[in-house]
Protein backbone atom coordinates (compact mmCIF):
# COMPACT_ATOMS: atom_id res chain seq x y z
CA UNK A 1 0.00 0.00 0.00
CA UNK A 2 2.75 2.57 0.73
CA UNK A 3 3.65 2.60 -2.98
CA UNK A 4 0.09 3.28 -4.08
CA UNK A 5 -0.86 5.60 -1.21
CA UNK A 6 1.40 8.43 -2.34
CA UNK A 7 0.01 8.99 -5.85
CA UNK A 8 -3.62 9.33 -4.69
CA UNK A 9 -3.55 13.03 -3.82
CA UNK A 10 -1.39 13.65 -6.86
CA UNK A 11 -4.01 12.06 -9.12
CA UNK A 12 -6.80 13.99 -7.47
CA UNK A 13 -4.94 17.23 -7.92
CA UNK A 14 -4.10 16.56 -11.53
CA UNK A 15 -5.53 18.82 -14.16
CA UNK A 16 -8.48 17.65 -16.31
CA UNK A 17 -6.15 16.97 -19.22
CA UNK A 18 -4.17 14.34 -17.34
CA UNK A 19 -7.43 12.86 -16.10
CA UNK A 20 -8.50 12.60 -19.67
CA UNK A 21 -5.17 11.02 -20.59
CA UNK A 22 -5.58 8.39 -17.91
CA UNK A 23 -9.12 7.69 -19.01
CA UNK A 24 -7.96 7.41 -22.62
CA UNK A 25 -5.22 5.04 -21.65
CA UNK A 26 -7.71 2.92 -19.82
CA UNK A 27 -10.20 2.96 -22.67
CA UNK A 28 -7.59 1.83 -25.16
CA UNK A 29 -6.82 -0.98 -22.81
CA UNK A 30 -10.44 -2.07 -22.53
CA UNK A 31 -10.66 -2.50 -26.27
CA UNK A 32 -8.46 -5.57 -26.05
CA UNK A 33 -10.14 -8.30 -23.96
CA UNK A 34 -6.83 -10.11 -23.54
CA UNK A 35 -5.22 -7.04 -22.04
CA UNK A 36 -8.27 -6.48 -19.87
CA UNK A 37 -7.94 -9.95 -18.42
CA UNK A 38 -4.31 -9.32 -17.72
CA UNK A 39 -5.13 -6.00 -16.11
CA UNK A 40 -7.75 -7.60 -13.90
CA UNK A 41 -5.28 -10.24 -12.78
CA UNK A 42 -2.65 -7.65 -12.11
CA UNK A 43 -5.02 -5.54 -10.10
CA UNK A 44 -6.00 -8.56 -8.05
CA UNK A 45 -2.37 -9.49 -7.49
CA UNK A 46 -1.47 -6.00 -6.37
CA UNK A 47 -4.39 -5.89 -3.96
CA UNK A 48 -3.40 -9.24 -2.54
CA UNK A 49 0.13 -7.98 -2.17
CA UNK A 50 -1.22 -5.05 -0.20
CA UNK A 51 -3.12 -7.38 2.11
CA UNK A 52 -0.05 -9.54 2.72
CA UNK A 53 2.09 -6.48 3.32
CA UNK A 54 -0.45 -5.28 5.86
CA UNK A 55 -0.09 -8.50 7.79
CA UNK A 56 3.70 -8.29 7.61
CA UNK A 57 3.67 -4.82 9.03
CA UNK A 58 1.31 -5.93 11.76
CA UNK A 59 3.45 -8.93 12.71
CA UNK A 60 6.64 -6.95 12.49
CA UNK A 61 5.21 -4.27 14.72
CA UNK A 62 4.05 -6.83 17.27
CA UNK A 63 7.46 -8.47 17.23
CA UNK A 64 9.42 -5.27 17.65
CA UNK A 65 7.18 -4.17 20.50
CA UNK A 66 7.46 -7.59 22.12
CA UNK A 67 3.78 -8.41 22.01
CA UNK A 68 4.35 -11.43 19.79
CA UNK A 69 6.05 -13.33 22.57
CA UNK A 70 3.36 -12.11 24.92
CA UNK A 71 0.70 -13.57 22.60
CA UNK A 72 2.50 -16.90 22.62
CA UNK A 73 2.30 -16.86 26.38
CA UNK A 74 4.37 -18.68 28.94
CA UNK A 75 4.42 -22.47 28.83
CA UNK A 76 2.21 -23.98 31.47
CA UNK A 77 4.05 -25.47 34.41
CA UNK A 78 3.57 -29.18 34.93
CA UNK A 79 2.48 -28.53 38.52
CA UNK A 80 -0.55 -26.66 37.25
CA UNK A 81 -1.54 -29.21 34.64
CA UNK A 82 -4.95 -30.75 34.87
CA UNK A 83 -4.68 -34.19 36.42
CA UNK A 84 -6.45 -36.88 34.40
CA UNK A 85 -6.15 -39.93 36.66
CA UNK A 86 -9.26 -41.85 37.77
CA UNK A 87 -10.37 -41.35 41.35
CA UNK A 88 -8.47 -38.07 41.52
CA UNK A 89 -9.87 -34.61 40.87
CA UNK A 90 -8.22 -32.10 38.50
CA UNK A 91 -5.80 -30.98 41.19
CA UNK A 92 -4.64 -34.56 41.82
CA UNK A 93 -6.40 -34.80 45.16
CA UNK A 94 -8.34 -37.94 45.97
CA UNK A 95 -12.07 -37.64 45.36
CA UNK A 96 -12.88 -40.10 48.14
CA UNK A 97 -14.76 -38.26 50.85
CA UNK A 98 -13.15 -38.24 54.21
CA UNK A 99 -15.29 -37.53 57.19
CA UNK A 100 -14.27 -34.49 59.17
CA UNK A 101 -15.02 -34.75 62.84
CA UNK A 102 -15.18 -31.99 65.37
CA UNK A 103 -14.95 -32.34 69.08
CA UNK A 104 -17.83 -30.71 70.84
CA UNK A 105 -16.44 -28.16 73.31
CA UNK A 106 -19.38 -28.83 75.60
CA UNK A 107 -19.43 -32.61 75.95
CA UNK A 108 -16.05 -33.53 74.32
CA UNK A 109 -17.68 -35.99 71.96
CA UNK A 110 -16.62 -36.46 68.31
CA UNK A 111 -19.34 -35.15 66.04
CA UNK A 112 -19.40 -35.21 62.21
CA UNK A 113 -18.87 -31.72 60.85
CA UNK A 114 -22.19 -31.75 59.09
CA UNK A 115 -23.98 -32.65 62.30
CA UNK A 116 -21.97 -30.30 64.48
CA UNK A 117 -24.25 -27.30 64.38
CA UNK A 118 -27.44 -29.22 65.32
CA UNK A 119 -25.51 -31.10 67.97
CA UNK A 120 -24.15 -27.92 69.49
CA UNK A 121 -27.60 -26.43 69.54
CA UNK A 122 -28.92 -29.39 71.49
CA UNK A 123 -25.86 -29.80 73.64
CA UNK A 124 -25.63 -26.20 74.74
CA UNK A 125 -29.33 -25.86 75.17
CA UNK A 126 -30.31 -23.31 72.60
CA UNK A 127 -33.81 -23.30 71.26
CA UNK A 128 -36.93 -24.39 73.03
CA UNK A 129 -36.92 -28.18 72.93
CA UNK A 130 -33.16 -28.50 73.07
CA UNK A 131 -32.93 -26.40 76.18
CA UNK A 132 -35.15 -28.85 77.95
CA UNK A 133 -33.12 -31.82 76.84
CA UNK A 134 -29.87 -30.10 77.76
CA UNK A 135 -31.09 -29.00 81.10
CA UNK A 136 -32.34 -32.46 81.84
CA UNK A 137 -29.01 -33.92 80.89
CA UNK A 138 -27.23 -31.38 83.04
CA UNK A 139 -29.47 -32.16 85.92
CA UNK A 140 -28.74 -35.87 85.68
CA UNK A 141 -25.03 -35.20 85.28
CA UNK A 142 -24.88 -32.98 88.33
CA UNK A 143 -26.71 -35.54 90.33
CA UNK A 144 -29.78 -35.19 92.44
CA UNK A 145 -27.79 -34.06 95.48
CA UNK A 146 -26.92 -30.64 94.04
CA UNK A 147 -29.42 -27.91 94.60
CA UNK A 148 -31.11 -26.26 91.63
CA UNK A 149 -29.31 -22.98 92.24
CA UNK A 150 -25.77 -24.35 92.23
CA UNK A 151 -26.42 -26.50 89.19
CA UNK A 152 -27.64 -23.44 87.32
CA UNK A 153 -24.45 -21.56 88.07
CA UNK A 154 -22.40 -24.46 86.88
CA UNK A 155 -24.39 -24.91 83.70
CA UNK A 156 -24.13 -21.21 82.95
CA UNK A 157 -20.36 -21.31 83.15
CA UNK A 158 -20.16 -24.49 81.15
CA UNK A 159 -22.44 -23.48 78.31
CA UNK A 160 -20.92 -20.02 78.16
CA UNK A 161 -23.87 -17.68 78.31
CA UNK A 162 -27.26 -19.24 78.89
CA UNK A 163 -29.39 -16.23 79.64
CA UNK A 164 -31.92 -15.53 82.36
CA UNK A 165 -34.76 -16.63 80.22
CA UNK A 166 -33.14 -20.00 79.92
CA UNK A 167 -32.85 -20.11 83.65
CA UNK A 168 -36.52 -19.45 84.09
CA UNK A 169 -37.24 -22.04 81.47
CA UNK A 170 -35.01 -24.48 83.24
CA UNK A 171 -36.52 -24.17 86.67
CA UNK A 172 -40.11 -23.76 85.62
CA UNK A 173 -39.68 -26.53 83.13
CA UNK A 174 -38.73 -28.93 85.87
CA UNK A 175 -41.68 -27.95 87.94
CA UNK A 176 -44.02 -28.08 85.01
CA UNK A 177 -42.71 -31.44 83.98
CA UNK A 178 -43.28 -32.77 87.42
CA UNK A 179 -46.73 -31.32 87.58
CA UNK A 180 -47.70 -32.52 84.15
CA UNK A 181 -46.35 -35.93 84.84
CA UNK A 182 -48.28 -36.00 88.04
CA UNK A 183 -51.43 -34.79 86.44
CA UNK A 184 -51.04 -37.22 83.61
CA UNK A 185 -50.42 -40.03 85.98
CA UNK A 186 -53.31 -38.93 88.06
CA UNK A 187 -55.53 -38.58 85.05
CA UNK A 188 -54.56 -41.89 83.67
CA UNK A 189 -55.04 -43.45 87.01
CA UNK A 190 -58.43 -41.88 87.27
CA UNK A 191 -59.32 -42.88 83.77
CA UNK A 192 -58.06 -46.30 84.38
CA UNK A 193 -60.09 -46.48 87.47
CA UNK A 194 -63.15 -45.30 85.59
CA UNK A 195 -62.84 -47.51 82.61
CA UNK A 196 -61.89 -50.60 84.42
CA UNK B 1 2.73 3.66 -19.74
CA UNK B 2 2.33 0.03 -18.77
CA UNK B 3 -0.99 -1.72 -18.58
CA UNK B 4 -0.80 -2.00 -14.86
CA UNK B 5 0.07 1.62 -14.38
CA UNK B 6 -2.88 2.72 -16.47
CA UNK B 7 -5.32 0.49 -14.63
CA UNK B 8 -3.90 1.38 -11.26
CA UNK B 9 -4.18 5.09 -11.88
CA UNK B 10 -7.60 4.85 -13.38
CA UNK B 11 -9.09 2.76 -10.59
CA UNK B 12 -7.51 5.02 -8.03
CA UNK B 13 -8.97 8.05 -9.76
CA UNK B 14 -12.48 6.61 -9.88
CA UNK B 15 -12.27 5.36 -6.29
CA UNK B 16 -12.95 1.77 -7.30
CA UNK B 17 -9.61 0.59 -6.03
CA UNK B 18 -10.55 1.34 -2.45
CA UNK B 19 -13.87 -0.44 -2.90
CA UNK B 20 -12.26 -3.60 -4.27
CA UNK B 21 -9.59 -3.47 -1.63
CA UNK B 22 -12.18 -3.26 1.13
CA UNK B 23 -14.09 -6.15 -0.36
CA UNK B 24 -10.97 -8.26 -0.62
CA UNK B 25 -9.81 -7.58 2.91
CA UNK B 26 -13.24 -8.32 4.37
CA UNK B 27 -13.47 -11.59 2.39
CA UNK B 28 -9.99 -12.62 3.50
CA UNK B 29 -10.86 -11.93 7.11
CA UNK B 30 -14.10 -13.89 6.80
CA UNK B 31 -12.46 -17.00 5.42
CA UNK B 32 -9.69 -16.94 8.03
CA UNK B 33 -6.91 -16.30 5.54
CA UNK B 34 -5.62 -13.43 7.61
CA UNK B 35 -5.24 -15.63 10.69
CA UNK B 36 -3.60 -18.37 8.64
CA UNK B 37 -0.97 -16.01 7.27
CA UNK B 38 -0.44 -14.54 10.71
CA UNK B 39 0.16 -18.04 12.10
CA UNK B 40 2.48 -18.78 9.21
CA UNK B 41 4.52 -15.67 10.00
CA UNK B 42 4.71 -16.59 13.65
CA UNK B 43 5.77 -20.18 13.04
CA UNK B 44 8.50 -19.02 10.66
CA UNK B 45 9.61 -16.43 13.18
CA UNK B 46 9.78 -19.07 15.88
CA UNK B 47 11.97 -21.21 13.65
CA UNK B 48 14.27 -18.48 12.45
CA UNK B 49 13.82 -15.92 15.19
CA UNK B 50 17.07 -17.02 16.82
CA UNK B 51 19.05 -15.94 13.74
CA UNK B 52 19.75 -12.27 14.20
CA UNK B 53 20.38 -11.71 10.49
CA UNK B 54 16.81 -12.78 9.60
CA UNK B 55 15.20 -9.68 8.15
CA UNK B 56 11.68 -8.61 7.34
CA UNK B 57 12.52 -8.85 3.62
CA UNK B 58 13.48 -12.49 4.05
CA UNK B 59 10.23 -13.16 5.85
CA UNK B 60 8.29 -11.45 3.06
CA UNK B 61 9.95 -13.50 0.34
CA UNK B 62 9.31 -16.68 2.27
CA UNK B 63 5.69 -16.07 3.21
CA UNK B 64 4.29 -14.22 0.18
CA UNK B 65 4.12 -17.18 -2.25
CA UNK B 66 2.56 -19.38 0.41
CA UNK B 67 0.09 -16.66 1.35
CA UNK B 68 -0.92 -16.38 -2.30
CA UNK B 69 -1.63 -20.07 -2.55
CA UNK B 70 -3.62 -19.97 0.69
CA UNK B 71 -6.26 -17.67 -0.78
CA UNK B 72 -9.45 -19.68 -1.42
CA UNK B 73 -10.41 -20.09 -5.07
CA UNK B 74 -13.91 -18.77 -4.38
CA UNK B 75 -12.53 -15.48 -3.07
CA UNK B 76 -10.15 -15.12 -5.99
CA UNK B 77 -12.90 -15.82 -8.51
CA UNK B 78 -15.29 -13.40 -6.86
CA UNK B 79 -12.67 -10.68 -6.84
CA UNK B 80 -11.78 -11.17 -10.51
CA UNK B 81 -15.45 -11.08 -11.53
CA UNK B 82 -15.95 -7.94 -9.47
CA UNK B 83 -12.96 -6.27 -11.10
CA UNK B 84 -14.26 -7.20 -14.53
CA UNK B 85 -17.72 -5.78 -13.83
CA UNK B 86 -16.16 -2.56 -12.57
CA UNK B 87 -14.05 -2.33 -15.72
CA UNK B 88 -17.13 -2.87 -17.84
CA UNK B 89 -19.07 -0.22 -15.96
CA UNK B 90 -16.23 2.25 -16.39
CA UNK B 91 -16.16 1.52 -20.09
CA UNK B 92 -19.78 2.57 -20.30
CA UNK B 93 -19.28 5.60 -18.04
CA UNK B 94 -16.21 6.76 -19.88
CA UNK B 95 -18.14 8.78 -22.39
CA UNK B 96 -19.67 11.05 -19.75
CA UNK B 97 -16.55 12.88 -18.48
CA UNK B 98 -15.37 13.40 -22.01
CA UNK B 99 -18.56 15.12 -22.97
CA UNK B 100 -18.63 17.27 -19.84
Amino acid sequence: MPTSAAPVPAVAAQSPTTRKAIANNFRELTKDPKKLDEAANQLYESLLEDAVTGIFIEVHHLRKIGNLSALDGVAEESAHRICDVPNLDIFGVSTAKKAIDCTCPNCDRLVAAARFAPHLEKCMGMGRISSRIASRRLATKEGTSASSNSSYVHSGANAGGTDDEDDVDWSSDKRKKKSTQNSRNNGSKKNNGKTF
Amino acid sequence: MTIFNAVDKFTMMSGDRVKIKDLLSSRLTECGWRDEVRLLCRSILQEKGAISSFTVEQLVTEVTPRARSLVPDAVKKELLIKIRTIFDENEADDIDPEEA
